[in-house]
C-alpha cells in the first residue's frame, strides 16, 4: 500500500470510529467486517482451535461495541483491537491446560570459544516448496510456532505472520522497539532449529533413496 | 572478519534492512569465506517464510462466519 493510500484508509477508519462512537450501528458493521478476519486470525493462530477462535472474535467484537466509548485515539485503532484480542486470547489459554514449555535457549546456536559455528549446519532451503501443501508439513510447521514461549510467539505472529511493522508490534505490545526486535530474532532462530530437524530428515530420507 | 557469533546475532537486522552499510558488509565478507553461516542464512530466511506461508491461510469458515453475522445482530440490534 502506498502512503497516500495508507492515508486515506486510516482516515476513512478515523471517520468510521467516530461515527460509531456516535452510534452509528452502520459503521460498527464496517468495522466489524474490516477487522473479523484479523481478529479470528490472530485468535486461530494463539489458539489453534476453531471454537476458541470463534468465542474470541465474538467476544473482541462486543467489547469493540460496547467499549468504543474508552478509545480515545491515544494508539491507532488497529492497536487497540489487537490489544483486545490478544488480551481475550490470553484469559482464554490461561483457563487451558498448558503444554510444556521448550526452553528456548537449547534451540539457539552454539558456538566454539572463538565465536565459530559448533554444529553441522545442513541447507535444505531449496527443498520445502513441494512439501509446502503437504499436510504432515504444515502441522510440523504450526507445531514449531505453537512451542514458541509466548513472549516470542505473539511478536512472531504480529510481525512476520500478519506483517506489521516492528514499531506497530511494539506500539501494541508496549515494548520498546529494541525488545520487539530482540524477541523476533530468537523466535526465527527457534524457529529454524525446530524445522531443521524435519526438512533435514526429509532430505537425507530422498537421497538415500 | 567478524565471527559467526557477530554474525548470526545481526542475521534478522540484516535481512529486516535494519543495518548500517558497514555492518552489512561486514555480514557479507564473512559469507564469503563461511558456508556453514550461508547455509544457515537460507535456512534462517526459508524458515521464516515457510511459517508466514503457512500460518497467513487462516480464513474464516464459512459456518462461522454465519454464527458471527447472527452474533452481531443479536447483539446490537436486539433493544433496537
Amino acid at each position: 500500500m502506498s502512503f497516500t493510500q495508507d492515508k486515506e484508509a486510516k482516515e476513512a477508519e478515523e471517520v468510521l470510529v467516530r461515527e460509531l462512537q456516535a452510534g452509528n450501528l452502520e459503521a460498527y458493521d464496517k468495522i466489524a467486517e474490516l477487522y473479523q478476519k484479523k481478529i479470528y486470525a490472530l485468535s486461530f493462530n494463539l489458539t489453534r482451535n476453531q471454537m476458541d477462535a470463534q468465542d474470541i472474535t465474538q467476544e473482541v467484537l462486543l467489547t469493540i461495541y460496547k467499549k468504543v466509548d474508552t478509545f480515545q485515539g491515544k494508539s491507532a485503532f488497529s492497536s487497540w483491537v489487537y490489544r483486545i484480542t490478544l488480551n481475550a486470547a490470553y484469559m482464554r489459554l490461561r483457563s487451558k491446560k498448558k503444554e510444556p514449555n521448550v526452553s528456548l535457549d537449547d534451540l539457539l546456536p552454539s558456538y566454539n570459544g572463538a565465536g565459530f559455528q559448533q554444529e553441522k549446519i545442513q541447507d535444505w532451503s531449496e527443498n520445502t516448496e513441494s512439501l509446502l501443501f503437504d499436510n504432515e508439513t504444515k502441522e510440523t510447521i504450526q507445531k514449531a510456532v505453537d512451542q514458541l514461549p509466548e513472549k516470542e510467539k505473539v511478536v512472531f505472529i504480529l510481525r512476520d505472520v500478519e506483517g506489521l511493522s516492528t514499531e506497530k508490534v511494539s506500539e501494541i505490545l508496549d515494548l520498546t522497539v529494541p525488545a520487539v526486535k530482540s524477541r523476533l530474532h530468537r523466535a526465527r532462530l527457534f524457529l529454524r532449529k525446530k524445522l531443521s530437524h524435519y526438512f533435514e530428515e526429509y532430505q537425507s530420507r530422498r537421497e538415500k533413496k | 572478519m567478524i565471527c559467526c557469533k557477530e554474525c548470526l546475532d545481526l542475521l534478522s537486522d540484516y535481512l529486516d534492512g535494519d543495518l548500517d552499510p558497514k555492518s552489512s558488509a561486514a555480514l557479507e565478507e564473512h559469507f564469503q569465506d563461511c558456508p556453514p553461516c550461508i547455509a544457515f542464512l537460507n535456512t534462517f530466511k526459508t524458515s521464516t517464510h515457510i511459517c508466514r506461508e503457512t500460518l497467513s491461510q487462516v480464513e474464516i469458515p464459512e459456518i462461522v462466519q454465519v454464527k458471527l453475522k447472527e452474533f452481531i445482530t443479536e447483539n446490537t440490534r436486539k433493544k433496537a
